[in-house]
């Protein structure tokens, strides 16, 4: 299918995404040259970023606004099912690739996926279809399904993740979608033109704004309400009021259409062109500058490494009782930066008090919310007959649980990240008064270490991206747990209602009442075993992130004594040649050793600017 | 003796009971009621198209229809001799209020009453369509404003206290069955406690389901139907249809000014038709030369929707119809709305004995448990005699049970008890799932098999005790409609 409406879309800028490739290769051959495997493993992964960009772009809304739809729209071709009732029930990944192919992600022991024939995608994305298909292979459950399709506008990385729908404010879905916002690099919220933002979408727009750096909102349908403008104006102001995101009034019929017609002006007409601009420019591009910043800002932190060995041997060679006292100095350091990598270091005692604390915090937390959510089911229980409410309590507990969850979860990500913080401060005070001395460089330089945390989150958020899916991994079970919505695997489960036909006696009365208050019982019971399990989860859950936490923090310190102790060593070989070499060999080393400094100041140099 | 007449005779034991007391102009009322037309209510959330419905049903443009929420008054609308509205306000006695009418809507003064301080206006409008039902208009459920949503809770209550309408007609909007706000809509019902004997379901805007294609309504038909079935409506509602408000509205009350304009579209060539009506905004600005004003396209879009535009130009150009009485009928039969006024038939007015005495009796029982007098225990126990053993109320609870899912049993034996007891209509074919012409001697037949069958199965032992009561249930209506088949040969 050859489309030349969507070609609209032209790829991100390619500018600084290429010169962040060519300096990282440079780095790459710098780092074989002077013998830093250890860098190398970075710049390799850094580079792997660049050229293969995944920008997940969210497009969330409420049950049957046309989320489907646009993305349909977006790259002109049928690729989600649209369906006047039934809902889309898992989300649907829609990338590039150089032929059209589908395939499942399934949540087994491990994830894995599977190819099937994209006329089957409907099958596992409508509601309902699933059940009489059954799974294929197992009992893997289908946690989303992936479409490859060749369009230009999606080649620069970009996934449309289509979503299934909000269903109304406090139902679990809304803080699915909104975990699976927090992951996004961007969001699109689908809004139809039939009536203005209700509330609960403000809401919902809020929070996602507070998660996800670009939100946009799009207004669809404007084709079959005559009253969109005014629609329009009412929720431009209140976005201004609440939130202040860009607005895109859009329709998907007139799209299609003219995609098929290839129709120009009827494609403004649709006002896709501006969607089309807001995502590759907005998005796509914001996103290919930030990953070709982070590529060359590493290999500035390479330069400023082999600078300042070139340096250290400089002096040495410069001067042989300079050289002498280096090498003593040198040599002393080292086995301070070995106790920074023991246990007793500072850092390490911090973090894993602080671990402990956190787990214990979170842990209180949780059961916290969880009581008041008790309560206020308890409440609910004496309000209304059970036998009435009962239908609707689960989707409700299970709402207010995922939204309790989703803060609890917000707790732990901050706290955990304030405690990344402390532990980064204790390592970098440790390490720079080693560092102090001229002859060696700090492989943690200040800039990484108030960056730090954000590092970590970025290194993780890659992970994440590369298959959303994969998000136990990643993020935590206790995210996936509120994602997929309907708190796996536990259950509200009936209760008795106890046998409602009485009739032929009196005594109705009195028979209905005594009925009301065995089942008002047997619901309190029941709420409270639920809860009872769904803590023992979410706490299990809290856990293992927290230790996955401390793991990827505790590795990420290590590895850097580990460089440090690398560039010591280095330093120290270098040091104590040069206090070794010959009169005339120190002036040719010196020689070749200025040359390597202007090289290495040079490379910097370009990657500073790639850095902006 | 019928469950009327066992009613008016419990009303006017307690009349004489309650005499001199507070409560004897409320149960003089009760007792009028029960020869009043049957009462529906429309109810429903906010902007699910109650008015629009409302108007429909009566058949001109009376309740106002606005973008905005508008109705904030509960208000009725009864047939009499003459136009005029009373409005009774919480404190003080009932008065007459000024009203003008604006493009057929009614528009009322409230003079020096706020919205807030009336109780309810009653709209009494000589109308065909009002004779057999009073129609009440209700604000939405699930307001934004909380007064406005505690009236309408105020007007359907619960079981065991006095309900203002015997009937009512809910509006769904399509929500996710998921959606908290779709299943707390059937909640706040609970309080007003509909029940499937006296509610129907209307999901309502039923054009904007497929937005606008032409084959929406079948969508929409679809939908209608998978909702029927969901667990949560079935124990509200007896039946599910879908209706499309606006074109409902337009219907009856069509012009053939609007029909000459319609046309002007329908004779054009179906391509340039189609672009034209690709989209709102094509309509009122593309192609000048048509003949008509952008005001006049923006009126027809306000009165017909896109879609409403879509359906009757094709429909004029495929000759179905050819004048606004033609097009009309077609829009009656394609908006839903001959539907639901046969389900309102069959479902309310067939029954209508039952459900008014059904009123009368909770409010009896009301007043009995608030006021203890001497005798009135005796009409209490009268009361709670009939409710116990009227044998259309044992059907109305076996039918609530069922719809609950408190008695189960296989698929088809349990909606055999459905429609057995009247389900689905309350007329011996209905019951006997006969043709509605059926002859008498093949209804007596069916009755019979009907009566043996359940008996077998009443008085099997491994029938479950649920199903035993529902079967013994069962047996007395099979009973009873050849009693009346006897009768009427």
């Amino acid at each position: 299918v050859t489309v030349t409406v969507t070609d609209d879309a032209t790829a991100p800028a390619p500018g600084a995404a290429a010169q962040a490739v060519a300096v990282v290769d440079l780095g790459l051959r710098a780092c074989t040259a002077y013998d830093r495997p250890d860098t190398a493993a970075r710049l390799t992964a850094a580079r792997s970023a660049l050229a293969d960009p995944v920008l997940h772009v969210v497009v969330a809304g409420e049950f049957k606004q046309g989320k489907s739809s646009l993305v349909n729209a977006l790259v002109g071709a049928a690729v989600c099912p649209v369906d006047d009732d039934v809902a889309t029930a898992v989300p649907t990944y829609v990338r590039h690739g150089a032929q059209a192919e589908a395939s499942l992600l399934l949540e087994a022991e491990t994830p894995r996926r599977e190819s099937i024939p994209l006329a089957d995608v409907r099958r596992y994305v409508v509601e309902g279809d699933t059940a009489e298909t059954g799974v294929p292979a197992g009992s893997a459950r289908v946690t989303g399904v992936e479409v490859r399709i060749p369009r230009k506008i999606l080649a620069g990385g970009l996934v449309l993740v289509d979503t299934p729908g909000v269903g109304g404010l406090a139902s679990p879905h809304a803080a699915a979608s909104l975990a699976a916002v927090s992951m996004a690099d961007a969001v699109i919220f689908v809004t139809g033109a039939a009536q203005e933002l209700t509330r609960s979408e403000v809401d919902f727009l809020r929070r996602a704004r507070s998660l996800c750096p670009v939100v946009a909102c799009v207004i669809t349908k404007t084709d079959f309400y005559p009253a969109w403008r005014r629609i329009q104006e009412l929720n431009e102001q209140h976005l201004a009021a609440h939130c202040p995101v860009p607005l895109i009034s859009v329709s998907s019929p007139l799209r299609s259409r003219a995609i098929k017609a290839n129709d120009t002006g009827l494609n403004a007409e649709s006002g896709y062109t501006q969607l089309v601009k807001f995502l590759t420019e907005q998005i796509g591009g914001s996103a290919v500058d930030r990953l070709a910043a982070e590529a060359a800002a590493e290999v500035v932190a390479l330069c400023d490494q082999l600078d300042a060995h070139f340096q250290a041997e400089r002096a040495a060679l410069a001067d042989p009782e300079t050289a002498k006292r280096i090498v003593e100095e040198l040599t002393g350091v080292k086995a301070r930066v070995e106790a920074l990598k023991t246990a007793a270091a500072k850092w390490n005692q911090t973090l894993n008090d602080g671990v402990t604390d956190l787990t214990s915090d979170v842990d209180h937390d949780l059961r916290a919310r969880v009581r008041v959510v008790i309560a206020e089911a308890d409440a609910a229980i004496e309000a209304a007959d059970p036998a009435d409410t009962w239908p609707e309590m689960e989707p409700w507990l299970q709402s207010r649980l995922a939204n309790e969850l989703l803060a609890n979860y917000e707790l732990l990500r901050g706290r955990a990240s304030e405690l990344g913080e402390r532990v980064g401060n204790h390592f970098h005070e440790a390490s720079s008064e080693l560092l102090s001395r001229p002859a060696v460089h700090n492989p943690a330089p200040l800039a990484t270490i108030a960056e730090f945390e954000h590092k970590i989150d970025l290194k993780r958020m890659r992970v994440t991206k590369q298959a959303m899916v994969a998000l136990k991994n990643a993020y935590g079970g206790a995210l996936m747990f509120i994602i997929l919505g309907s708190l796996v695997g536990v259950s509200l489960g009936p209760i008795g209602i106890g046998i409602g036909l009485v009739m032929g006696h009196r005594g109705l009365r009195e028979e209905k009442k005594r009925q009301v208050q065995r089942r008002r019982a047997e619901a309190r019971n029941a709420i409270r075993r639920y809860c009872d399990e769904v803590i023992f989860v979410a706490s299990k859950d809290s856990r293992d992130t927290l230790r996955r936490v401390q793991r990827q923090l505790r590795d990420h310190y290590s590895g850097l004594a580990e460089e440090l102790n690398r560039s010591n060593a280095q330093a120290l070989v270098s040091a104590s040649e040069a206090a070794k070499r010959t009169q005339s060999g120190r002036e040719k080393r010196l020689k070749d050793v200025d040359s390597e400094l202007a090289r290495v100041r040079q490379l910097r140099q370009r990657a500073q600017a790639v850095i902006g | 003796m019928s469950l009327i007449d066992r009613t008016r005779a419990a009303l006017d034991q307690a009349i004489e009971v309650y005499r001199g007391t507070e409560y004897d102009r409320r149960l003089a009322a009760v007792r009028e009621r029960l020869d009043e037309p049957l009462r529906v209510a429309v109810a429903g959330r906010i902007k699910a198209g109650k008015s629009t419905l409302l108007n429909a049903l009566v058949g001109e443009r009376l309740a106002p229809t606005d973008a905005g929420e508008c109705t904030r008054v509960v208000t009725w609308y009864q047939d009499g001799h003459t136009y005029r509205v009373l409005a009774t306000p919480k404190v003080g006695v009932p008065r007459q209020l000024r009203f003008t009418r604006d493009d057929g809507v009614i528009d009322i003064d409230l003079g020096v009453l706020t919205s807030a301080e009336v109780a309810r206006l009653v709209v009494t409008w000589p109308s065909q369509a009002l004779r057999t039902v009073t129609l009440i208009d209700t604000p939405g459920i699930g307001s934004l404003s909380e007064q406005t949503a505690q009236r309408t809770w105020g007007l359907l209550v619960p079981d065991d206290e006095e309900t203002p309408a015997d009937a009512v007609v809910y509006l769904l909007r399509h929500l996710h069955a998921n959606d908290v706000e779709f299943l707390q809509a059937f909640h706040d019902t609970e309080v007003s406690r509909p029940s499937p004997v006296n509610a129907i379901g209307v999901l309502s805007r039923a054009d904007e389901i497929g937005v606008g294609r032409l084959d929406s309504m079948a969508s929409a038909r679809r939908i209608a139907t998978r909702l029927g079935t969901d667990a949560n409506v079935r124990r509200l509602v007896q039946s599910v249809v879908p209706v499309a408000g606006l074109l409902a509205e337009t219907a009856v009350t069509l012009t053939e000014v609007e029909v000459g304009q319609l046309r002007r579209i329908a004779d054009l060539p179906v391509r340039q038709a189609e672009e034209l009506l690709l989209s709102a905004d094509r309509f009122v600005r593309a192609m000048p030369e048509l003949g008509l004003t952008s005001i006049e396209r923006e009126a027809l879009l306000a009165r017909f929707g896109l879609f409403g535009v879509r359906l009757t130009s094709t429909l004029l150009r495929r000759e179905v119809a050819t004048n606004a009485t033609e097009l009309s009928r077609e829009l009656a039969e394609r908006s839903g709305l001959n539907q639901l006024r046969e389900l309102i038939g069959s479902l309310f007015y067939e029954r209508r004995d039952v459900l008014k005495s059904r009123s009368a009796l909770l409010a009896l029982a009301e007043t009995t448990r608030a006021c203890v007098r001497p005798g009135s225990e005796a009409v209490a126990a009268g009361v709670e005699e009939i409710i116990a053993s009227a044998h259309p109320f044992n059907e109305l609870r076996v039918l609530s049970s069922l719809r609950a899912g408190w008695v189960t049993g296989k698929p088809d034996v349990v909606a055999e008890l459905e429609q057995l007891i009247g389900g689905s209509g309350s007329t011996t074919s209905q019951r006997l799932r006969l043709a509605p012409d059926a002859a008498a001697t093949e209804q007596a037949a069916a009755a019979t098999e009907a009566l043996a069958r359940w008996q077998r199965r009443a008085e099997n032992p491994m029938t479950a005790y649920e199903m035993v009561v529902a079967a013994r249930v069962a047996v007395r209506s099979c009973e009873g409609m050849l009693a009346r088949l006897e009768q009427s040969r």
